[in-house]
């Protein structure tokens, strides 16, 4: 390859790297943040997920340690909190909760809010509230 | 700067042998390989004989247990050499290391290169035992995964990541691959998949391994890996890993 051309592709690719580490120190700052909280507070975060459907928002948290009959689940509007003991004897687990407060991508219907926990999984499912006016094709 | 400068492949034990089958266990869906390979590395008792080294890599050292590690470490013992990873590849590095470690292990004239890894599994709540999916870089190396303990075939999909460049490298190259993937939780530490990985691999090599410790144990690795875990998931929306959940186009 060329000289010029190698420099060209050279500085494409510093760019690159620059770009790649700008992010990397933003993404550093937030786990800082959420970790330093947790410390402080004593509480975990878990690791979870919300995945939303045409008529459905679905939610799954990963909750190792915990156990069904503790687990506290309260449903809003545009939110869910889950707060639950986490019974592991691992070192950062043991007396530790578990809070997970989340606002939702839409609204839903708390009183269609169905839930289970299974393998240290917690999926909970909710209806989306259906607000307006039924319009009819013509 | 070649890539073969970036990337330094250092070890410290001279590792020798015939038909050295190298175990690679990076860290992606479901951190399966990166279970799997360090349960291995564990339950095998493998003498940890060198590291990988590149400029990409964070300043970063390990300690543990008042030792200090490097991040990308390299074990051994008689036939299976190891590959671990405490952090999740950078993507600027993937392409760099899969071509180092290929020429590396061609070098050393290896026999095979399995990547262990997870196949996202949307419904994996309801899988009790995840299955097991594989490819290999030639279809005699499919027929022969696939007739072992009857795993399932893949066979459209993508491969994202250094598992998917690994293969394409050893393609390549002339050098005989293998993905071995378990269903698996996308971005939640999946033990019971890694548990099935280490079971197939101990047909495929011929030798015994216990996974019920790993299943024991699942919960506090679960919680012990959520960091890693974390860091993980981050990396893997920068390499297009969502498009392993996706089928290739076809136009007929």
């Amino acid at each position: 390859m060329e000289e010029w051309r190698r420099n060209i592709w050279r500085r494409i690719l510093e760019e690159f790297r620059r770009v790649e580490a700008e992010i990397s120190r933003m993404e550093d700052e937030f786990f800082r943040l959420m970790r330093e909280a947790e410390e402080r507070s004593g509480c975990i975060t878990p690791l979870y997920n919300i995945y939303e459907s045409g008529d459905e928002v679905r939610l799954t948290a990963d909750l190792p340690g915990a156990s069904k009959e503790e687990i506290g689940l309260i449903a809003g509007e545009d939110y869910l909190r889950i707060e639950a003991p986490c019974r592991s004897l691992l070192r950062g687990g043991e007396g530790r909760r578990y809070v997970l407060h989340v606002r939702l991508p839409a609204k839903i219907d708390p009183q269609s809010v169905k839930a289970r926990y299974k393998e240290g999984v917690l999926e909970v499912i909710a209806k989306k509230k259906i607000t307006g006016y039924k319009i009819r094709i013509e | 700067m070649s890539e073969a400068e970036e990337i330094s492949i250092i070890e410290v034990e001279p590792i020798q042998g015939r038909d050295l089958i190298f175990i690679e266990g990076f860290p992606d869906v479901g951190l399966v390989g990166a279970i799997a390979a360090s349960y291995i590395v564990d339950r095998l008792e493998m003498r940890e004989v060198g590291y990988i080294d590149a400029e990409f890599l964070p300043p970063l050292i390990s300690v543990r247990n008042e030792q200090i590690k490097e991040l990308i470490r390299i074990y051994h013992r008689d036939r299976i050499v190891a590959i671990t990873s405490d952090i999740p590849i950078p993507p600027h590095m993937i392409r760099p290391l899969s071509h180092s470690l290929v020429s590396w292990i061609k070098r050393k004239d290896g026999k095979l290169l399995i990547s262990v890894s997870g196949i996202p599994e949307p419904n994996r709540l309801d899988i009790e035992k995840p299955e097991i999916y594989v490819l290999g870089s030639r279809p005699e190396i499919t027929e022969m995964l696939v007739k072992l303990n009857g795993a399932n075939r893949f066979k459209d999909g993508f491969i994202a990541g250094i598992k998917g460049m690994l293969l394409r490298d050893a393609v390549r190259a002339g050098l005989d691959a293998a993905i071995i993937l378990a269903q698996a939780h996308y971005n939640y530490p999946d033990p019971g998949a890694a548990g099935q990985v280490v079971s197939y691999l101990s047909k495929l090599l011929g030798i015994e391994i216990d996974v019920k410790p790993l299943l024991e144990s699942a919960e506090e690795l679960r919680l012990r890996l959520r960091d890693l875990m974390m860091r993980t998931d981050q990396v893997m929306r920068g390499i297009q890993k969502s498009k392993e959940l996706e089928l290739p186009p076809v136009y007929l």
